[in-house]
C-alpha cells in the first residue's frame, strides 16, 4: 500500500510543483507592485467610449496605497474609471489570501508569458477571479482580466518603458463595460438636424469602452498629501 | 434713412415696456445664478447620473460657461416674447396712435418705412442679445469662474476644453440673433395686419409656442413639415456646442431663418404697401 502511494505522489509531483512556483510568482509580483507606496505622474487621459466625445484630458495623477487616485487638471473636469473599478494595477491584484492557480504561457506583445489565475478567498475587494499575464524575466503584469462582482469584467493592458524598474507603466489601456446613457430630450431640448459631417451614428445601449492611459514623469515614493485626494 | 432709423430707435428707446425685457433677461440670469450657486452640483450630478455610475467626474463642473449656457437654453424660449413685445408694436403701435397716416404723409415710401421699422427692431434685437451675453455669460463667468465646459445631450456626453470654448459662444450669440431676427420679422409682419400692439405680440407667441411643440414633437406626422419650420432651426446655435460641430446643419439652419427674414419682410412691404391706412 505504501509503495503504491509513494508511487502515486511521484506521478503526481512533476503537476504540483508549477502549482508552488505559481504561488510564489504571484506573490513575487504583487510585492514587486505594491512596494510603490504613492507616486504623482502626468498623464493623458483618452476616453473612447461610444456616448461620449471628449478630447485627450491632460493632467496630474496622484497615487497613494492602497486605492486613493485623482486627477487634478487646473480649472479643469476630470474623467476618470470609479474608484472601485480603479485604475491601478495595484487594484486589480486581489490582496489578501488568495488561490492561485497556473493557466499555462501565452503568447503576448511577442512575448510568452506565464498566465496564472487567482482567486481571492475573500470578498472584500469585489473581485471574483483575476486572469495575470506575467513577464517572468522582468517579473512584469503586461495583462489582466479582472471578473468583478458589480462592474463586469476589465481587461488591462500594460506597456512598459522608462519606470520598468518600478513596475509602473508607461501606457495602461483598460477596456471596460459601459452602461447605457440617456437623457429625454424634452429635457435636453437637442438641435436635432442630423450633421452630415459627424459622421455614422454609433449604436446605443451597454458596450465596451477603452480608456488609455499615458505616463510621464513619475515621482514615486516621495509622499503624497492626504488633502490632494479630498473633494473640492 | 439714418435720419429715420435714429428716430425709430428714439421711439422704441424712449418707451419703458422696452426696458422690461432687459429686466426680465437680468431677474431670470440672476435667479438662475442664484439657483446654480446654492445647489447647481446636485442639480447636474442628477443629469449625469448614468455618467458618474461608471466614472469619476471631478473638477469645477459648475463653472461659468455651463451657467451661461443652461441660461441660454431656458432664456431663448422666452427671448421670442421679448422681442415681439417691442417689434409686434411697430406698426401697430403708430396705428394705435393714430400716427401712421401722419407719418405716410412725410416724404418717405412705404417699403422705406417697413424696412426702417424691420432695422430699429434688429436693432433693440441685437442689444438685447448683447445684453443677454453680459448677464448670462460674462456674469456667470464672474460668479462661477471659467473651466472646461460639459454639455448633456440626450445620447452624447461632450466636453469642450475651457480654451476652446468662447469662441463657440461668439458664434452661438450670433446665431441666435439670426434667429431673434427672424421673430422681429414675424411681429413686424403681424404687426402690419393690426391696429393695436396686444394682436400681433399675441400671435406672436401662439404660433412660435405651437411650432416649438411641432419641432420637438418625435411624431412620424410632423417628421415632413419639421425642417420647414423656423421652431426648428433656432436651436441652431446649439451646434456650436457640439463635437464635431455640424457646420453643414448650422448653414442649413441660418439659411431657413434668413428665407423666413426675406420673406416676412416682403411679404410686410407687399401687403403695407397695398393697405387703406385709415388710422
Amino acid at each position: 500500500m505504501r509503495r503504491l502511494v509513494s508511487v502515486f505522489v511521484i506521478l503526481l509531483l512533476p503537476f504540483l510543483a508549477p502549482a508552488m512556483e505559481a504561488e510564489q510568482l504571484y506573490y513575487a509580483l504583487r510585492t514587486k507592485v505594491l512596494s510603490v507606496k504613492d507616486y504623482t505622474a502626468d498623464v493623458k487621459v483618452t476616453l473612447d467610449v461610444n456616448y461620449m466625445k471628449i478630447p485627450p484630458l491632460e493632467g496630474k495623477l496622484y497615487y497613494k496605497v492602497p486605492d486613493k487616485i485623482r486627477m487634478v487638471r487646473k480649472d479643469g473636469i476630470s474623467i476618470l474609471p470609479k474608484k472601485n473599478m480603479s485604475l491601478s494595477l495595484g487594484n486589480l491584484i486581489p490582496a489578501g489570501k488568495v488561490s492561485v492557480l497556473d493557466a499555462g504561457t501565452a503568447t503576448l506583445q511577442g512575448k510568452t508569458l506565464r498566465v496564472l489565475k487567482v482567486i481571492p478567498e475573500d470578498d472584500k475587494s469585489g473581485i471574483i477571479l483575476s486572469k495575470i499575464w506575467i513577464d517572468e524575466a522582468n517579473l512584469l503584469a503586461l495583462h489582466t482580466e479582472t471578473t468583478t462582482q458589480n462592474d463586469g469584467t476589465i481587461n488591462m493592458d500594460l506597456t512598459f518603458g522608462k519606470y520598468i524598474k518600478q513596475s509602473l507603466p508607461d501606457k495602461v489601456t483598460i477596456t471596460m463595460d459601459i452602461k447605457e446613457y440617456k437623457l429625454p430630450k424634452g429635457i435636453t431640448m437637442d438641435y436635432s438636424e442630423v450633421p452630415t459631417t459627424a459622421g455614422p451614428k454609433k449604436p446605443q445601449g451597454d458596450s465596451k469602452g477603452n480608456i488609455i492611459i499615458n505616463y510621464s514623469n513619475y515621482v514615486v515614493n516621495k509622499g503624497v498629501d492626504d488633502k490632494v485626494f479630498e473633494e473640492k | 434713412m439714418m435720419k429715420l432709423l435714429q428716430i425709430e430707435l428714439y421711439k422704441i428707446f424712449r418707451r419703458p415696456r422696452t426696458y422690461i425685457s432687459f429686466g426680465v433677461v437680468t431677474a431670470i440670469a440672476f435667479i438662475f445664478q442664484l439657483a446654480m450657486k446654492a445647489g447647481g452640483r446636485e442639480f447636474f450630478e442628477f443629469g449625469m447620473q448614468d455618467v458618474t455610475d461608471t466614472f469619476n467626474v471631478q473638477g469645477s463642473i459648475i463653472n461659468g460657461y455651463l451657467v451661461g449656457y443652461l441660461i441660454l437654453q431656458s432664456l431663448l424660449v422666452q427671448i421670442p416674447l421679448l422681442v415681439a413685445l417691442v417689434a409686434g408694436d411697430t406698426l401697430a403701435g403708430e396705428a394705435n396712435l393714430g400716427t401712421l397716416r401722419l407719418l405716410l404723409t412725410r416724404p418717405i415710401s412705404r417699403p422705406q418705412l417697413v424696412l426702417i421699422k424691420f432695422l430699429a427692431s434688429s436693432v433693440y434685437t441685437i442689444l438685447l442679445i448683447l445684453w443677454l451675453a453680459v448677464v448670462a455669460l460674462f456674469l456667470s463667468l464672474l460668479l462661477f469662474g471659467t473651466g472646461d465646459m460639459i454639455n448633456l445631450k440626450s445620447e452624447t456626453f461632450v466636453l469642450l476644453l475651457k480654451d476652446d470654448v468662447m469662441w463657440r459662444y461668439g458664434c452661438a450669440f450670433l446665431f441666435a440673433v439670426v434667429a431673434m431676427t427672424a421673430i422681429a420679422a414675424l411681429s413686424l409682419f403681424l404687426s402690419a395686419f393690426a391696429d393695436n400692439s396686444i394682436g400681433p405680440i399675441i400671435a406672436t407667441m401662439a404660433i412660435v409656442v405651437v411650432l416649438t411643440i411641432l419641432s420637438n414633437l418625435e411624431l412620424p406626422l410632423f417628421n415632413a413639415i419639421r425642417p420647414y419650420l423656423f421652431t426648428s432651426h433656432m436651436i441652431g446655435w446649439k451646434g456650436f456646442f457640439d463635437d464635431p460641430i455640424p457646420y453643414a446643419a448650422i448653414g442649413k439652419s441660418a439659411m431657413v431663418l434668413v428665407l423666413y427674414i426675406l420673406g416676412l419682410v416682403g411679404g410686410t412691404i407687399f401687403y403695407f404697401n397695398k393697405k387703406d391706412i385709415s388710422s
